[in-house]
């Protein structure tokens, strides 16, 4: 699922936050509106009622009673929304003022009491009413139940309109509020639309530029410097590509440019069978040499695309050490250089790949020891898990400059060097390529008459892909 | 001892033709899967070279169905693609060795010869001999012309390799792997001090020599010289 933008993300947010604080400030509104009405009502109804009693308890006769409904009628005047309603004794009608709107069920109900009044709506009009007990002037006589009700529709209609307007009001608030918020949001996104567009220029020639940190808000800088960051990393991975192409095809000119001279040259007269076997022989060398670069090289490939298969199974380091020295022994003595291995040390890993990793180690160390000399492996433990392997000679000190390149494809100290038997550079590359799949890693110095090359290496392989 | 190749390229195919048949090996060759699977069907051959990139129907189909209708000679898949996974699905599928582009004739030849040889007479004698050159297998000792010879262990199980293959070339990157089980690409220049201290010791002092080098292949060990 496509998520939504940003500048989307943040006018919704804009416009559901204001619409929540308006939606609360409304009902609050609202409320307090109604409320003042509802005070408004019981105090008019209390009003009336106040008076209904005054004249009740002046009436301290049955006779003074049976006129008092003049006088009620007398002090209602005026008062057309509101309706007063007394009962009998026997619960009939003994008074009612002219809007005789009262229904004779708020009578029989039991009294409600002042300040709890009950609604309800009769035809079109909605009325609000109390019904409450009054005493009489007459001594020992029971209290009247009294009902006062008032027209409360003109309050509803205003109540209506009133909240219409509010909330028609506070539509268009939104509406305008998510406008805003987009303007705001649109503007306060500059910077980031500088940056992609910054970031879509960049092609692989363009590689050496990078983003100025300081021309950003503070929030994407950590961002532009990701970013720059990367860039380094590409520019780095992408010239090492782009010199090992020109490398494999400069590697590859040389064996080619002489096959073509040698089998012209041959072919240039008739020679006798010997000649040619000489030809074909040599011819098969350069072959031979050419077809290693290649297996280096696919090795190297597959290695970068993380399928180098590694089956992890328990490895005496040692061992395998003293098992690589059976093989270079002969080598060794005929170049008057000494063998010697020291600590042991056991952990998982590739037996095939590994071998050949310490083997391309041992093999540029022999290569570059004078006779008389010494290669040395050294097996240590570490703490956390590490196992380092480091195999150091004697003989010159490689000067500091080429250090970092060593474990680069091609890389040769001494380019005039690049055709003898040791192969196309590609060993400590391989080696590197194999420690890593491991999930170590490589390291080499030099000083003192000393090189040394080391791996560090986990005692179980992680996953380094 | 019959071969069939089936190898679409053909260049290649027309160089194998003529290297195994000069090797002794009478062969059959074809440019198409589905011919490749009626002749190994129908032929009896003693080894199939396969390749994997075929028209028709490819190697691993030609395999399968080799198989499935149980025929069980020994297969060498060639291919010109490496990867871990469609090694697997070979040896998977059934296939005995496999190959990959490029590689040398010498070594093909190597792999073509053990896989025959495999499984036939697996019973040695402790004794093998080439001329007047004896090395007992239990004692490991080795003796020429009656004068005993000192050996080291590798420098035996080197000899014994060359004696068990006489006459057949054997790669620098064969002897890498069977004698000192460096299954890569290793210094070259190891293997050929490793054989010039054996032939001193094998050779030296005597009229007929039997090491040979063969130049840009590997090496050999044989009674007549060829030329």
């Amino acid at each position: 699922m496509k998520s939504i933008s940003l500048t989307a993300r943040l006018t919704l947010l804009f416009a559901s936050a204001s619409a929540g604080v308006l939606l609360l400030a409304g009902l609050l509104l609202s409320q307090a509106i109604e409320r003042h009405f509802l005070q408004q009502d019981l105090e008019e109804i209390a009003g009336r009622l106040g008076r209904v009693r005054e004249l009740l308890l002046t009436a301290t006769s049955r006779r003074a009673l049976d006129a008092l409904p003049q006088q009620l009628n007398d002090a209602l005047i005026g008062y057309s929304t509101l309706a007063v309603i007394i009962a009998g004794k026997d619960g009939s009608r003994w008074f009612a003022s002219s809007g005789d709107a009262l229904p004779q069920a708020l009578l029989k109900a039991p009294p409600t009491g002042e300040g709890n009044p009950v609604e309800w709506s009769q035809g079109a009009r909605v009325y609000r009413g109390v019904t409450v007990g009054l005493p009489t002037g007459i001594p020992g006589e029971e209290p009247l139940t009294v009902a006062v009700a008032l027209d409360i529709t003109p309050h509803m209609e205003f109540m209506a309109t009133f909240r219409m307007l509010l909330w028609g009001a506070m539509a268009v608030a939104v509406g305008v509020m998510a406008l805003l918020g987009w303007v705001v949001a649109r503007s306060g996104l500059h910077p980031l639309r500088e940056v992609v567009s910054t970031i879509a220029t960049v092609t692989g020639s363009r590689l050496t530029q990078r983003m100025n940190e300081s021309g950003v808000p503070g929030e994407l800088t950590d961002l532009v410097s990701a970013f720059n960051a990367m860039l380094g990393r590409l520019e780095d991975s992408f010239r090492r590509l782009s010199d090992f192409s020109s490398d494999i095809a400069h590697e590859l000119r040389t064996p080619i440019s002489n096959l073509m001279t040698q089998t012209d040259v041959a072919l240039g007269r008739a020679r006798s069978a010997e000649e040619y076997r000489a030809v074909l022989h040599s011819s098969l060398e350069e072959y031979d040499r050419m077809a290693r670069m290649i297996r280096d090289m696919l090795f190297l490939a597959k290695a970068d695309n993380g399928m180098i298969a590694i089956n992890a199974e328990p490895i005496d380091l040692a061992n395998e050490v003293q098992e690589l020295f059976e093989f270079y022994k002969a080598l060794a003595e005929e170049c008057g250089v000494r063998l010697a291995v020291s600590g042991d040390g056991t952990l998982e890993g590739d037996k095939l790949t590994l071998r050949r990793a310490v083997n391309n180690m041992l093999s540029n160390a022999l290569r570059h020891t004078l006779p008389g000399g010494t290669v040395s492996v050294r097996i240590e433990r570490h703490d956390r898990g590490v196992i380092e392997v480091a195999v150091e000679n004697t003989g010159e000190d490689i000067p500091p400059e080429h250090l970092p390149r060593l474990f680069d494809r091609f890389y040769r100290v001494d380019p005039s060097r690049q055709r003898n038997s040791e192969g196309a550079g590609l060993g400590l590359a391989i080696t590197k390529s194999i420690v890593e799949a491991h999930g170590g890693s490589v390291t080499v110095n030099s000083r003192g008459g000393r090189t040394c090359f080391s791996v560090k290496l986990p005692v179980r392989p992680t996953n380094a892909n | 001892m019959k071969l069939l190749i089936v190898e679409d390229e053909l260049k290649t195919r027309s160089y194998l033709k003529q290297g195994l048949s000069e090797a002794g090996f009478v062969v059959d060759h074809t440019g198409d899967g589905l011919d490749g699977r009626h002749l190994a069907m129908t032929g009896d051959y003693d080894l199939v070279i396969l390749d994997v990139m075929l028209p028709g129907m490819d190697g691993w189909q030609v395999l399968q169905s080799l198989r499935q209708a149980g025929r069980d000679m020994p297969v060498l898949l060639l291919t010109a693609r490496d990867k871990v996974d469609e090694r697997v699905k070979g040896l998977e599928l059934g296939a005995d060795d496999y190959l990959v582009k490029p590689f040398a004739f010498s070594e093909l030849l190597a792999r073509v010869r053990t896989l025959l040889r495999r499984g036939k007479n697996p019973q040695t004698p402790d004794v093998l001999r080439v001329a007047d050159l004896e090395i007992d297998l239990r004692r490991r000792r080795a003796v020429r012309a009656g004068k005993k010879i000192d050996l080291t262990a590798k420098e035996f199980a080197l000899l014994e390799l060359l004696i068990r293959h006489q006459g057949e070339i054997l790669p620098r990157s064969l002897i890498a792997s069977q004698v000192w089980d460096m299954n890569f690409d290793s210094d070259t220049n190891v293997i050929e001090v490793a054989v010039r201290r054996l032939r001193a010791k094998i050779d030296d002092g005597f009229e007929t020599k039997l090491i040979r080098t063969a130049r840009g292949m590997g090496y050999v060990l044989e009674t007549t010289d060829p030329t």
